[in-house]
């Protein structure tokens, strides 16, 4: 029997602290038992010689490693001063009192572990395991910085703390998705995801360290250009032109595209990733907020079109700096409310985060497009013809807009009315699974960490939606109905990646596309399985 | 006498280990919503499934609404019978539960020790030794006494062998974690031997608690201190009391502020409103962050770096 890794053992320099190997993931059921022997693919020496890969199989961030034993130490000395900000009111009081909390008050009962999907599908790693992290922190902590914890070490858990610990425990704080599972099973209310949120945030906000996906091309882009996709102003003007056309085309509905409208009740922020990746999707708010005879309007102010706030996931000060812009974008515009379009980070930055953030005239109505949408589709304004939906549908609860937001039923009231075939996945609601790409995971894919992604973090959601239609023949198209750009993202890569749409009839889109397909009146439907949009080469 | 001031001085620092624990809790800065659902002061329809009052549309025009008897509902259960390890770690909860409720027990023995001695010293007429209230409360103490003790051997024995043979625990138990329990074992041991050896009454505790009121004058003729074991139990429960809030195992209140200040906390931001007044004193705040992207140079408060550009972009 292999010996156990302990928390102590992230100290000991070696090539790789974990390695999954073959047959140890979770098994999947038959058409996909090809895929039960898989392992992540080894990274070649000439692309990770210079970056520090110990941890496990895959690589997020990529910190070149330190040149000298001197740059090792001085980078050692800035994760303590970092640590010691975290607990400072001055530098962490957006997280103190529940940061706080979840420190001092684990009892280490395991109760966790059965919740979180990674460390379960894994094959039970205990680097995955939510406390791995967690214990790691806490014995640096009381070690280094409280008074006497080099004595106390040895009495309450000891480690060592040397740029392999550090390296480490930076790679770690992306193998969790942030879905707070964990946290909602704990006895006690601690909070594992939290303490991995904050350790993320002591890289980015004192060392500088986060992955390019999410900082540089993230946050930042984001900041400079307007969007994380890189899309400026103008880019954006032309995609919603070109969406305009497009719908026209497909559904036979003439809709404009309202922009920087004044006074408008709402402004609708969308995930720019939408408009280049599922176009459609913005198309079909426009169609339905239109013919719901709607005040509404985009914004093409920077940042204004491009409702993500990357920071949620590693950075206060990022995310602060870009749930501003987006209150002051619609303050600006003298909007009624914002109403946050199918992005479930996006719903619960502005929403919740950020309410304790925005003060006096910044602090402008938010809602879910859910609501939203709930009151226009069950408010009898239009017209719907379920029969056009007669297909499996599944509903993708988003973690941020259910577990963290409590928006549970008003998606589920809609789909009731348009989809007659609507199921449930097993466990949803709050006791949903993560899609395995949130956090940031379902944008991040340098080195092979889209494949880890697709094996591990997003295999429960997989299995999960097997389960749910086991009792349809394969051949039949299904719909995986995900309200949220991230998660669609991810089912988009696990569909791919497993061959689902060959071998089980699986294809995924969001909630407004299901509206319109049951929308009566349309002359062609939305949803055309086996079909590619025209948008796709 | 020195058993009593040993009591004394570990009530003192229980109470005041206890009081900095909360008041540092208090004086917090208010931090951002990071609440979880289902939140159970949620209306009944919502706390079923999970929702919030954010499901409704324009929810800011709807008063803020919380139910304290729901909350009562969800955390008296999880109290006293630990229902969510019930539901998640079933093998944790058979020690577990015994565990925790043994010392709820004893705590529920104390108070009722004490309320006998108190009225014990307050003279009154119709509660003289062998009457009726006075052999209900005292048959009381017992049960609640025995029951306590037993349930609590059993756990805590129960608990450490939980944490000597899983592999998940005890891959994450340190000394401290297992001097905890043992500690908590023998108090429970030395106690029910106390008891089994002569004092099944519990007139002993009887009289020390009567001791504890009135400086160590106590009217009965037995106290625990005759006895090894009797003495054993004095110091070990004391210093449990004095222990406890110098530990992790604060949980045991300190869940307070977990669930109501962090899981369930869910107040919306009204414009004009104390949130809103507590975020205007956390945005005058001076962080000192070093990364090149947050600018923080202990000068700029957070409104200043909020409202500014990260430096890469300049």
């Amino acid at each position: 029997m292999k010996k156990s890794l302990k928390p102590s053992d992230i100290a000991k320099p070696s090539d790789c602290l974990c390695h999954i190997e073959q047959g140890e993931l979770s098994p999947l059921p038959p058409p996909y038992e090809d895929f039960n022997q898989a392992t992540i693919t080894v990274l070649k020496p000439e692309k990770i010689k210079n970056i520090e890969s110990s941890l496990d199989d895959t690589v997020a961030i990529g910190i070149p490693k330190p040149a000298s034993p001197e740059e090792e130490e001085k980078l050692v000395s800035q994760f303590l001063s970092g640590l010691k900000k975290l607990f400072e009111r001055d530098n962490n009081w957006t997280f103190l009192q529940p940061l706080m909390l979840s420190m001092e008050h684990c009892a280490k009962c395991q109760t966790c572990s059965a919740a979180c999907p990674i460390y379960e599908t894994s094959g039970r790693k205990e680097i995955y395991r939510p406390i791995f992290r967690s214990e790691v922190l806490r014995r640096i902590y009381k070690k280094y910085l409280k008074p006497g914890g080099r004595i106390t070490a040895k009495l309450t858990g000891d480690i060592d703390l040397n740029w392999t610990t550090i390296a480490r425990l930076a790679e770690l704080s992306y193998r969790c998705t942030l879905c707070r599972r964990c946290a909602t099973v704990c006895p006690i209310g601690v909070d594992n995801g939290l303490i991995n949120h904050e350790i993320r945030k002591l890289f980015s906000q004192e060392m500088g360290i986060a992955p390019k996906e999410i900082h540089e091309k993230g946050s930042l882009q984001h900041l400079r250009v307007g969007s994380t996709t890189g899309m400026n102003s103008l880019a954006a003007k032309d995609s919603a032109e070109f969406i305009q056309e497009e719908m026209e085309e497909i559904t036979g509905y003439k809709v404009e595209i309202p922009w920087d409208v004044e006074g408008a009740d709402i402004l609708l922020l969308h995930n720019a990733g939408e408009m280049l990746a599922w176009p459609e999707n913005v198309g079909a708010f426009a169609i339905i907020f239109q013919a719901a005879g709607i005040s509404w309007t985009l914004s093409s102010e920077a940042a204004g079109y491009d409702a993500v706030n990357y920071g949620l996931w590693y950075d206060d000060v990022q995310f602060s700096r870009v749930a501003v812009k987006h209150a002051d974008i619609a303050r600006r515009l003298k909007v009624k409310k914002i109403v946050i379009g199918e992005c479930g980070h996006a719903h619960k930055a502005l929403t919740v985060i950020a309410d304790r953030l925005l003060t006096g005239d910044l602090n402008i109505p938010r809602e879910s497009a859910m609501v939203t949408l709930e009151n226009i589709v069950l408010g009898g304004k239009l017209q719907f013809d379920p029969s056009k939906n007669n297909f499996p549908v599944t509903l993708h609860d988003p973690c941020n807009i259910v577990r963290s937001m409590g928006i549970v039923e008003p998606q589920r009231r809609i789909l009731r009315k348009i989809a007659p075939r609507f199921r449930e996945m097993t466990p949803h609601g709050v006791e949903n699974y993560c899609c395995g790409g949130g956090s940031g995971f379902a944008i991040m894919s340098g080195y092979n960490f889209g494949q880890w992604r697709n094996l591990v973090s997003s295999r429960r959601k997989f299995l999960q939606i097997l389960n749910a239609f086991h009792d349809e023949p394969q051949d039949i198209p299904k719909y995986v109905c995900a309200p949220c750009s991230n998660c669609k993202g991810s089912i988009r890569d696990i569909t791919d990646y497993y061959h689902a749409e060959e071998r089980s009839g699986l294809h995924y889109g969001g909630l407004v596309e299901l509206i319109i397909n049951a929308l009566a009146g349309m002359k062609k439907p939305m949803i055309r399985f086996g079909e590619k949009p025209s948008w796709e080469p | 006498m020195g058993f009593y001031i040993l009591s004394y001085v570990c009530i003192a620092v229980f109470i005041g280990a206890t009081g900095c624990l909360i008041y540092r809790q208090i004086t917090l800065p208010l931090h951002v919503r990071w609440e979880i659902y289902p939140v159970r002061h949620e209306t009944t329809a919502r706390v079923a499934y999970g929702g919030s009052y954010m499901e409704e549309v324009n929810w800011w025009n709807n008063e803020y609404k919380s139910s304290h008897i729901n909350e009562l509902k969800y955390m008296v259960p999880e109290i006293l019978f630990l229902r969510g390890l019930w539901k998640e770690n079933r093998s944790l909860w058979l020690v577990s539960f015994p565990f925790h409720f043994g010392m709820y027990l004893m705590i529920a023995t104390f108070g009722l020790l004490l309320l006998h001695a108190v009225i014990t010293l307050g003279g009154f007429p119709a509660f003289t030794a062998g009457n009726a209230d006075e052999a209900l409360l005292s048959g009381l103490i017992a049960a609640t006494g025995w029951s306590g003790l037993i349930m609590g051997n059993i756990g805590s024995l129960g608990i450490l062998y939980k944490r000597l043979t899983d592999r998940e625990m005890r891959i994450y138990s340190s000394f401290a974690d297992y001097f905890n329990i043992l500690f908590i074992f023998i108090f429970f041991l030395a106690a029910l031997i106390t008891c089994l050896l002569g004092d099944p009454l519990l007139e002993g505790a009887k009289a020390y608690t009567f001791g504890l009121l009135t400086g160590g004058h106590s009217p009965h003729p037995y106290v625990p201190g005759q006895t090894v074991f009797g003495r054993t139990t004095i110091v070990l429960a004391s210093l449990l009391v004095a222990y406890i809030p110098l530990t992790h195992m604060s949980h045991m209140y300190m869940k307070y502020f977990l669930y109501h200040k962090v899981k369930w906390d869910d107040a919306p931001n009204q414009r004009g409103g104390k949130i809103e007044s507590a975020i205007m004193r956390n945005l005058d705040l001076k962080p000192t962050w070093q990364a090149k992207h947050v600018g923080a140079d202990g000068q700029k408060s957070w409104h200043d770096i909020a409202t500014s550009a990260p430096k890469e972009m300049k």
